[in-house]
């Protein structure tokens, strides 16, 4: 006999459906997986039947043959257990032949015979969102955050059975939204002082720029950082959905309601390889903190202790906004749409300053070298944060909180999004005339700065984008002036001597 | 300036394996060059001193085996591409004042014009990790010295060395831009331990090609030859002997500077320091020179009066600076006191943001201020 049961099956962040055909004839008693499956696929082949027999159904002694279809990709994990385990239940005649059909069946079997959850839950059901989709309890949240019709839970194979005949009702999770406590996100007003560099996280947050911070140990720069989050725009749906799937695929822990809430914060230590960073892997292809990163920070601390070959790697997709990962079977997208927030000391000895610092020339330059140029050139804001006063950590009052920052960065983004239908760091080249013209005094400042050979071409525009953000959250919707310019120019401080002072 | 054949092959015996200065003043100095490279080639039977010399070391078989033809055609071939010319010891236009002393290196290479060496000659150097005033004081004083006709002798390296060729280089555009000016200005002399073709350190090529261009690079090593660690000690000696007046600007206790100052004693040159702050390290040698009676500089009439040249007429730098408006003088006030990082100063004025950026920017525009690696200084004297 034979059955057809529709399964899916996780391709990096998302989710691929899958026809799981069993077919059971005569012959030498037997059960061979084909279709590409990987080595913990095949290894469903020992759950699903030590799952049959504690549950007391019948194994067929039989030739069992089931079929990954399509048959030409290669199909990974263990969320098509349970439909191979309906599929042979549907074959041997133990369930009747259309039972199965408006059902989809992600979930694990463990060897009694009870359903587990599943890695990559929502992707996995985003594939096949038109189904009745029947999941572990623990991936239900996940199942719907996806975006499935109707989500089934049941708790173990015979349970699951009985549903399927009719004669047990399906556990189902009410449609209402649960009111959950919110994460609590650090805020802004626990930074006291620290002017120059609030504004840049302002800046940064309201015209989606890449920022380096530069200062001393214990200057604030991972404080700083770790509240950007507070002052982003929330997720629109779409991107919580993007989101949700990637932190999904990735098994990364998610808020209770099963989805992603914030913009994420992700902060990889800085002995990450290239892999960890970027995506990949050689048995399943993994997101890397670039693609969870995607629509929320990508916190990089003591860049300078980075591999040189795995910041290069950043380059691409901080232009693109995606990252393609190929590999000799398959070739990947994996969203990088990602704010780069980056930290690191002045120099080894880490003060920085005149007089004070004890680097001379050689280490000095052998510390630069490990940044390269191109990655340096994409921040547009380069901002030195110094250590914070004495009287603002000890008497000073909080800062400005998040929320009435947040009010600031909506009004700048609703201002750039009305005119130009994007973030100021993504306006082109050739709309930057239209979009931020240039008061005369404000030129005659860029042009000076170009002649003495301190601004790059390349850093010309990025200032001009940076002056432009500057501008609307100062409320100047059209001329950008003189004084937004020369704030641009400053909040892009040079690291280094070595390099002549260039922007 | 052609290179004749004696010259070409004085560039080659002076590329030989092992050929020091001192081997080959005895080569080049007692055979002349074309004798020296046929005794080298065995077509010459060897004066006893030179048989001597040959017998050390097996320097026969290597010199003999590196003495080629093709080497010779080499030789020309990047003398040519790379523009250097090779002055010999005997030659009419090889610098006088090299010429007299001891340790005068046989073959010189060449970048530029040796008519430089006619004028007063100071030199001027220092550490390689200068701090910003240091560098600011060494590109001031060779700016001012250069416009009084005192030719700047450093070694373009980094720190110091190249404050001060960038202080010559900015007198001349100001010469070249205000050509009416009667008042000569005098060109750059560079003294450099690599061959002319090697630059080193290499973010210095621009300054190197306008040095070149502007005054005289010279090198005792052929070129191809690149930054050897003993090569600096000799080259030093070179650059002492080149200048009338030594100034160093800042120095740590031991180091290059401090080879140079021994070489300019052992010449009875005139050494001079600028006094530092006893706290800072790259003072230390400069310090000590002092305590030992070197004479003190300050500014360049200090230097003027140690040559014997009128002082009185010295053209110091006028300050052509616009005057600061005095919303700009109070950011200048704050930063005269220490150097602040944008940060700082936000904080020390409680203004706007952008209003601190604004004033600074204006400053900086018209050189009241200055940028050192994210830290703002201010530039009150001239």
């Amino acid at each position: 006999m034979f059955a057809s049961v529709r399964s899916t099956t996780l391709l990096g962040v998302v989710g691929r459906a899958v026809d799981v055909e069993v077919h059971v004839g005569i012959g030498l008693p037997g059960f061979t997986i084909v279709g590409q499956p990987d080595e913990v696929c095949r290894e469903s082949r020992d759950r699903v039947r030590a799952a049959f027999l504690s549950r007391g159904f019948t194994w067929p002694n039989r030739r069992i043959t089931v079929n990954l279809a399509p048959s030409g990709e290669r199909k990974g994990g263990s969320g098509l257990d349970l439909a191979i385990a309906v599929a042979v239940l549907i074959a041997d005649e133990q369930l009747a032949v259309d039972v199965a059909t408006k059902y989809a069946f992600v979930a694990e079997l463990g060897l009694d015979g009870s359903l587990r959850d599943v890695v990559g839950a929502a992707p996995l059901v985003g594939a096949i969102r038109d189904h009745r989709v029947v999941v572990a309890g623990a991936n239900a949240a996940a199942a719907r955050a996806a975006g499935a019709r109707e989500v089934l839970i049941a708790t173990d194979l015979a349970h699951m059975v009985a549903c399927l005949r009719g004669e047990a009702q399906w556990q189902t999770c009410d449609d209402a939204e649960p009111q959950l406590p919110d994460d609590k996100l650090p805020d802004l007003c626990d930074v006291r002082g620290q002017p120059v560099a609030r504004l840049a996280l302002e800046v940064a947050a309201a015209g989606a720029h890449h920022t380096l911070l530069v200062g001393p140990p214990g200057a604030g720069k991972s404080m700083l950082a770790r509240r950007l989050p507070s002052i982003l725009p929330a997720l629109s749906d779409e991107q919580v959905l993007s989101c949700t799937m990637v932190h999904s695929a990735a098994h990364v822990a998610m808020h209770a309601s099963g989805r992603v809430r914030h913009a994420p914060f992700r902060s990889p230590h800085h002995s990450i390889s290239l892999v960890g960073l970027i995506g990949g892997g050689s048995a399943a292809m993994r997101p890397g903190e670039i693609s969870l990163a995607s629509e929320g920070v990508l916190f990089l601390d003591e860049l300078g202790e980075f591999a040189p070959s795995v910041l290069d790697a950043l380059r691409q997709p901080l232009e693109d906004g995606v990252v393609h990962v190929s590999r000799a079977r398959t070739t990947l997208v994996f969203p990088a749409r990602f704010l780069l927030i980056a930290a690191a000391n002045p120099c080894p000895c880490g003060a920085g300053t005149p007089g004070i610092c004890v680097c001379d020339d050689a280490a000095r330059s052998k510390y630069l070298r490990r940044f390269s140029g191109p990655l340096l050139d994409r921040f547009d804001l380069r901002v030195s944060v110094g250590l914070p006063k004495v009287d603002d950590l000890v008497d000073g009052v909080n800062g400005e909180s998040s929320a009435m920052v947040k009010q600031r960065v909506l009004a700048a983004r609703q201002m750039a999004e009305r005119r130009g239908g994007c973030t100021n760091a993504a306006i082109a080249i050739n709309d930057l005339d239209r979009f931020a013209p240039l008061a005369p005094a404000a030129r005659a400042m860029l042009r000076r700065e170009l002649e003495v050979g301190r601004l790059s071409g390349r850093g010309l525009h990025r200032v001009r984008r940076v002056a432009r953000t500057i501008a609307d959250l100062d409320g100047a919707p059209d001329i950008v002036g003189e004084a937004h310019v020369a704030t641009a120019l400053q909040l892009r401080t040079s690291l280094t001597v070595l390099s002549g002072g260039r922007r | 300036m052609t290179n004749t054949h004696e010259h070409v092959v004085a560039a080659a015996v002076a590329a030989l394996p092992l050929v020091g200065p001192q081997r080959l003043r005895t080569l080049v100095g007692g055979l002349g060059a074309v004798d020296a490279w046929r005794t080298i080639r065995g077509e010459l039977a060897a004066h006893d001193h030179i048989a001597a010399l040959l017998a050390q070391h097996d320097l026969r078989r290597i010199w003999r085996k590196a003495a080629t033809d093709d080497m010779l055609t080499r030789t020309e071939q990047s003398l040519i591409d790379n523009d250097i010319a090779v002055v010999l010891a005997t030659d009419p236009h090889y610098p006088a004042v090299l010429r007299g002393d001891h340790a005068a290196p046989a073959v010189l290479f060449v970048r530029g014009d040796l008519n430089v060496f006619q004028r007063r000659r100071v030199g001027v150097i220092g550490t390689r990790a200068a701090s910003a005033a240091g560098r600011h004081f060494a590109r001031q004083i060779a700016r001012d010295l250069a416009r009084n006709d005192v030719a700047i002798v450093s070694g373009l390296a980094r720190g110091i060395d190249a404050a001060a060729h960038h202080g010559v280089l900015d007198a001349h555009d100001a010469h070249d831009a205000a050509s009416s000016i009667a008042t000569q200005c005098a060109p750059p002399i560079a003294v450099v331990a690599t061959g002319l073709d090697v630059v080193y350190p290499r973010e210095h090529a621009t300054l190197w090609n306008a040095v070149a261009e502007c005054g005289v690079i010279i090198s005792e090593s052929p070129p191809g030859c690149g930054p050897d660690a003993f090569r600096f000690p000799l080259r030093n000696r070179i650059l002492a002997a080149a200048s009338e007046v030594l100034v160093v600007v800042e120095s740590r206790a031991a180091g290059g500077s401090m080879i140079t100052v021994e070489e300019a004693l052992q010449r009875s040159i005139t050494v001079m320091a600028v006094p530092g702050s006893p706290h800072s390290e790259v003072s230390a040698g400069t310090n000590h020179l002092i305590s030992q009676g070197a004479a003190t500089v300050c500014d360049a009439t200090d230097v003027l009066v140690a040559l014997g040249l009128d002082h009185r007429h010295h053209a110091a730098s006028t300050d052509t600076r616009v005057p600061p408006a005095p919303g700009e003088r109070v950011v200048l006030d704050v930063l005269a006191q220490r150097p602040l990082t944008f940060d700082q100063l936000v904080a020390q004025l409680c203004l706007p943001i952008t209003e601190v950026a604004l004033r600074l920017g204006r400053l900086e525009a018209q050189g009241w201020v200055v940028a050192n690696a994210g830290w703002w200084e201010a530039l009150v004297r001239r």
